[in-house]
């Protein structure tokens, strides 16, 4: 079953990612993609005894990670509701749950806290119906753990484009360290009369600080935001007019960097085309990468190393004086047929070929 | 419903929220986090967490009782603050016809995959199914079927008696079990039966639960007295047995008879310069008093040498769908299946005997069953025909 984590994570995400370009949290847009991607059907095909079930859980445990922390309050929606429609669509009897983790629930319940007071009711009213339709479980771990050390972790990883901006700079300046500074600037305004008013010196000699320090911070980190804003929304605008399809800076920015980088393989490898007979070998290797989708089989040259048995009895063949040996021995291990007398065996059933649909 | 501005707000919020929170800190508390991702956790208080997840919740979202969806949708009105009208409004927006595809009239055909796919899950289920139609014959894997069966079993499964209906808030353990690594056939294939546990269980239910081949044995020669053979099992012979876990040895002392088995051990590395292990009863310990890890191999040790590793997969509380009849707890919910070896004279029924040394027979030794090995070895009034050396054989099938 392992084998399906991949393609389902990447219909999780395109479904996500078309929900995110919406830049809207309402129900009615995630259902409108849902419909238009005929998600239903990722549960649909023949499948043996237990395998659907085996596959629900699946899908379940590789939606879950999408409601939790590293990813921002748009996508966390999303993946609420795309559980709740995973949970209501599949077709195991009875349905398979979704595990919800100690650690986890902490953070859902904040996120569910966020939506109450944005007043997302469509979001609430979701949750709530999960809950009330005993949809989860209430476990330890989000899925079943039996040691599997040598297995290669597949691991949930998180995409970037669901993640929020790092905003660093807010974090660092927030109200509370305003107001810290501010009273410390205020108890060193103090501190600095006291000494002047003792030894009589005059003020500016010792006023090294500018006098509204506070002030002075916030400014910059207001005017550093706005200008952050305007970029990343430049950005964002220029991306969809360059090309629709892709919605977010980052989407917008890495597809043109690998049709760039696209457009200058093709290139390189194109003039490569005519190459000299001395080096036709690798000229099949070229256009192999050109036209990736076409393989064509049985045309690559590999140059293998020699079995053992060749490099050994070429090695003593060499030797000189025990090739005379070697030759008279009697083969009584090889086979008494010859080749020549074997019946050519019949392959009797096609080859497996699979063809790209698209 | 609100609009974009305050969602844009609402996300800043969230953004400032979800940097300062993190994962709670967790040296001494119990909330399980991991040790190794995906692999094990921490070792946490099992009873100390039910009721972490007990005082979370509202009972009301465990209980095995349907909510009423009508006083839900008041409730939540009421709680959000908003009119009925529009809870009906949400009501209908969130309903779960918005998720269908196709008309209502018209159901899918649900075993085929669609034409051209565009989702790349069914393209690679589409790919998997072309290779299977190719295949000579078509295997359906009996484990896979039996598995299904065994598991539906219990599935949402009731009382007769409701003074046996599971209390609700119960938790139920999963528990893994290994075969031992001493039979041949088990070093390729990680066979192993899965029981689900409540969290009231003594660790010796769990004991009597497992099921395993060194029990039955028998040990000795019978081929004078055939009749008595049953009579000398070895689970009724050698009760002593312990768990390891988390450093702690849990004898079974519930017989007189039984003996410390962990008592070598400790000996040993006593010796050697170990830390010290401790020991407790097996009959005195409720799952509720365990501190440990889930998803780390632990130890299951009877018979003297027959070694189990035991796996604690999954611990979480009761679900209506689960069976709710207490009575069958230990509830064994998955088990590998054993190819059985059947008689050498009538290869239909399970062996039961082998004999040596048996000058009737073809080979040495040769596996008989019980009907056969008796009219073949012993004539109408039970006397011994010919020398030989008969043994009993336990089936590795037998549990199936």
């Amino acid at each position: 079953m392992e084998y399906f984590i991949e393609p389902v994570k990447s219909d999780c995400e395109d479904l996500l990612s078309r929900f995110q370009r919406t830049e809207s949290v309402r129900y009615e847009e995630f259902a409108a993609i849902w419909r238009k991607m005929d998600f239903p059907s990722i549960f649909y095909g023949k499948m043996a005894a237990n395998e659907m079930r085996a596959f629900s859980r699946l899908v379940m445990t590789t939606a879950y990670p999408y409601v939790l922390p590293p990813y921002n309050f748009q996508i966390r929606v999303g993946g609420l509701y795309l559980l709740y429609a995973l949970y209501n669509t599949q077709l195991a009897v009875p349905k398979e749950k979704i595990t919800i983790a100690l650690k986890d629930w902490e953070s859902i319940m904040k996120f569910q806290q966020d939506a109450v007071n944005s007043q997302h009711y469509d979001v609430c009213y979701i949750f709530r119906k999960l809950l009330s339709d005993k949809a989860v479980f209430f476990a330890a771990m989000p899925k079943p753990l039996s040691f599997q050390v040598k297995r290669k972790p597949k691991r949930h990883l998180v995409c970037e484009a669901f993640r929020d901006r790092p905003a660093r700079v807010k974090d660092l300046i927030t109200t509370e360290t305003l107001e810290e500074i501010s009273n410390v600037q205020e108890h060193y305004e103090k501190v600095k009369a006291t000494i002047t008013a003792s030894s009589g010196q005059s003020d500016t000699a010792i006023s090294l600080i500018n006098k509204d320090l506070g002030a002075c911070l916030q400014d910059t980190v207001m005017t550093y935001q706005n200008w952050l804003d305007e970029v990343t929304g430049k950005r964002t605008d220029s991306g969809d007019a360059a090309d629709p399809g892709e919605g977010t800076s980052k989407q917008g920015d890495s597809s043109r960097r690998a049709e760039l980088l696209a457009s200058i393989k093709s290139k390189s490898y194109g003039q490569l085309t005519e190459a000299s007979k001395s080096r036709r070998h690798r000229q099949v290797e070229m256009d192999m990468f050109a036209s990736e989708t076409k393989h064509t089989p049985g045309v690559r040259v590999r140059n293998r190393m020699p079995s053992l048995k060749a490099r050994t009895k070429k090695n003593l063949l060499n030797k000189g004086n025990l090739r005379e040996e070697i030759l008279q021995a009697t083969k009584q291990w090889h086979l008494s047929v010859a080749e020549q007398d074997k019946p050519a065996k019949p392959r009797d059933h096609k080859r497996f070929k699979y063809s790209h649909p698209a | 419903m609100t609009s974009v501005d305050s969602f844009s707000q609402k996300e800043n919020m969230a953004a400032s929220n979800t940097a300062g929170c993190s994962t709670p800190s967790n040296d001494d508390n119990d909330v399980p986090t991991y040790e190794y991702i995906d692999i094990n956790t921490k070792p946490f208080h099992f009873g100390t967490f039910e009721n972490l997840w007990k005082e979370t919740l509202n009972p009301k979202y465990y209980s095995f009782h349907d909510v009423h969806q009508e006083t839900e949708d008041e409730e939540f009105g009421q709680e959000m603050g908003i009119p009925p009208e529009t809870v009906n409004e949400l009501k209908v927006i969130c309903s779960l016809d918005t998720l269908r595809c196709c008309p209502e009239n018209q159901p899918p055909v649900t075993d085929v995959v669609p034409a051209d796919p565009g989702l790349m899950t069914l393209r690679m289920r589409k790919r998997r199914q072309d290779y299977k139609q190719t295949l000579h014959r078509e295997f359906t894997c009996r484990q896979d079927l039996y598995a299904t069966e065994l598991e539906s079993l219990g599935i949402g499964k009731k009382p007769l008696n409701p003074e046996d209906m599971l209390p609700e808030g119960e938790m139920t353990i999963t528990v893994n079990v290994l075969f031992p690594l001493i039979v041949e056939r088990f070093k390729q294939v990680r066979a192993r039966q899965t029981l689900q546990v409540l969290m009231s269980h003594k660790l010796t239910q769990l004991r009597d639960a497992i099921c395993c081949l060194q029990d039955l044995q028998v040990s000795g020669e019978f081929s004078n007295t055939p009749d008595t053979a049953p009579e000398f099992i070895s689970k009724d012979l050698y009760k002593s047995a312990f768990f390891y876990l988390e450093g702690i040895f849990y004898n079974d002392m519930r017989y007189p008879e039984a003996s410390d088995l962990s008592q070598t051990i400790r000996e040993w590395a006593a010796s050697h310069n170990f830390p010290t292990f401790q020991t407790a009863k097996m009959e005195e310990t409720t799952f509720r008093d365990l501190k440990i890890k889930v998803g780390y191999p632990y130890l299951y040790c009877h018979q003297g040498d027959c070694e189990h590793v035991v796996i604690f997969t999954d611990i979480r509380l009761a679900h209506r769908d689960d069976c709710l009849d207490r009575k069958l707890y230990p509830l064994l919910t998955y088990k590998h299946r054993m190819i059985s070896r059947k008689c050498a004279i009538c290869n239909l029924y399970i062996s039961r005997w082998v004999t040596s040394n048996d000058s009737l027979a073809p080979t040495d030794p040769c596996l008989f069953c019980e009907a056969c090995f008796r009219t073949f070895h012993y004539d109408p009034q039970g006397n011994k025909l010919g020398q030989f050396l008969a043994f009993p054989y336990v089936d590795a099938g037998a549990f199936n």
